[in-house]
């Protein structure tokens, strides 16, 4: 029985939309495939190049692998994707050029903003304190309310 | 830290973001496990969520998923590759010997014997119809010379 299997066939917390069954790679895509091309999109704008990194989260090893119980698929997509898609972001530029922008640009630390230095421009909530001269806990309390600024779908 | 206050660091919203350390990743997993208003508030925290990401949802071209079918079935093949015959259940192993590929292009593959054989049916067919007008042609320039005896022969006659 492999990981995601495992997964499926745990009998504990009930998440969302876990599914009934073992999912392949390719019905993990066909939910989520849109989702994950939206989450790149958003941090790598080149069409070809998020393609290419859609490919690279379905086909890897590490959607099979995916450990984040008890979380659902859609959690896992959205690590692996957003993971894969700063992984290319960094091959193609410098990240010390983009920080710069948005540092000299904000004049409050929101947490829309820091929802896009963390997620979007790929730093860790430590560099996140650091540039905005805040403390990490105040960076991870952002994110919390950032998700509770939207509704419920 | 009670839930309430957990659920307020912003703790599991950078675990699923993948921003959390190693140990911020044991505590939100020890704190599913063993606190039921955590695993309730699991439920709605993931609903919100996948809402959000959702409606930044962008269908993606069709080619991208054939990509990932071709790379997926490669990736199995190799798996497979690297177990042993008694790794591989009963049932997944004739399955693997074939892959479920749709081919767009218009060109078939034939074994190697099939050359040879077109080569050897070309030169004959030749042959046949060189002999075949040969003798046509012998046959009917002696049928000539045989009217042209037969109207000797009638001619010495009269």
């Amino acid at each position: 029985m492999n990981e995601l299997e495992r997964l499926n066939d745990n009998s504990g917390h009930q998440s969302v939309s876990k599914p009934s069954g073992p999912l392949t790679s390719l019905e993990v895509y066909d939910k989520y495939g849109a989702m994950a091309y939206g989450i790149i999109l958003q941090i790598v704008p080149q069409p070809n190049l998020a393609q290419e990194v859609l490919v690279n989260v379905f086909s890897s090893p590490l959607l099979q692998s995916c450990n984040s119980y008890p979380f659902t698929f859609a959690v896992c997509v959205i690590k692996l994707a957003r993971a894969k898609a700063v992984e290319a972001k960094r091959k193609l530029m410098t990240i010390g050029t983009v920080s710069a922008e948005h540092t000299n640009n904000s004049h409050e630390s929101t947490p829309e903003l820091i929802f896009d230095l963390a997620f979007r421009q790929g730093f860790s909530p430590e560099e996140v304190a650091e540039k905005l001269h805040i403390s990490k806990s105040e960076v991870l309390k952002a994110f919390h309310e950032f998700f509770k600024s939207f509704p419920h779908s | 830290m009670n839930t309430k206050e957990f659920i307020e660091s912003g703790i599991l919203e950078s675990y699923v973001l993948g921003l959390a350390t190693e140990e911020e990743q044991h505590e939100v997993n020890q704190r599913v496990l063993t606190s039921s208003g955590f695993a309730d508030y699991l439920v709605d925290f993931e609903k919100n969520i996948n809402g959000y990401f959702l409606q930044n949802a962008v269908p993606p071209p069709p080619a991208v998923r054939e990509l990932i079918q071709l790379r997926t079935a490669k990736t199995d093949i190799q798996k497979a590759g690297a177990h042993t015959y008694y790794d591989i259940p009963v049932d997944t192993e004739k399955k693997d010997d074939f892959l479920d590929i749709e081919v767009n292009d218009t060109y078939i593959k034939v074994h190697k014997w099939w050359r040879p054989a077109f080569i050897a049916v070309f030169v004959l067919s030749k042959i046949f119809l060189i002999a075949g007008l040969y003798y046509y042609f012998k046959a009917s320039s002696q049928q000539e010379e045989i009217d042209k005896l037969k109207t000797e022969i009638l001619s010495r006659q009269q």
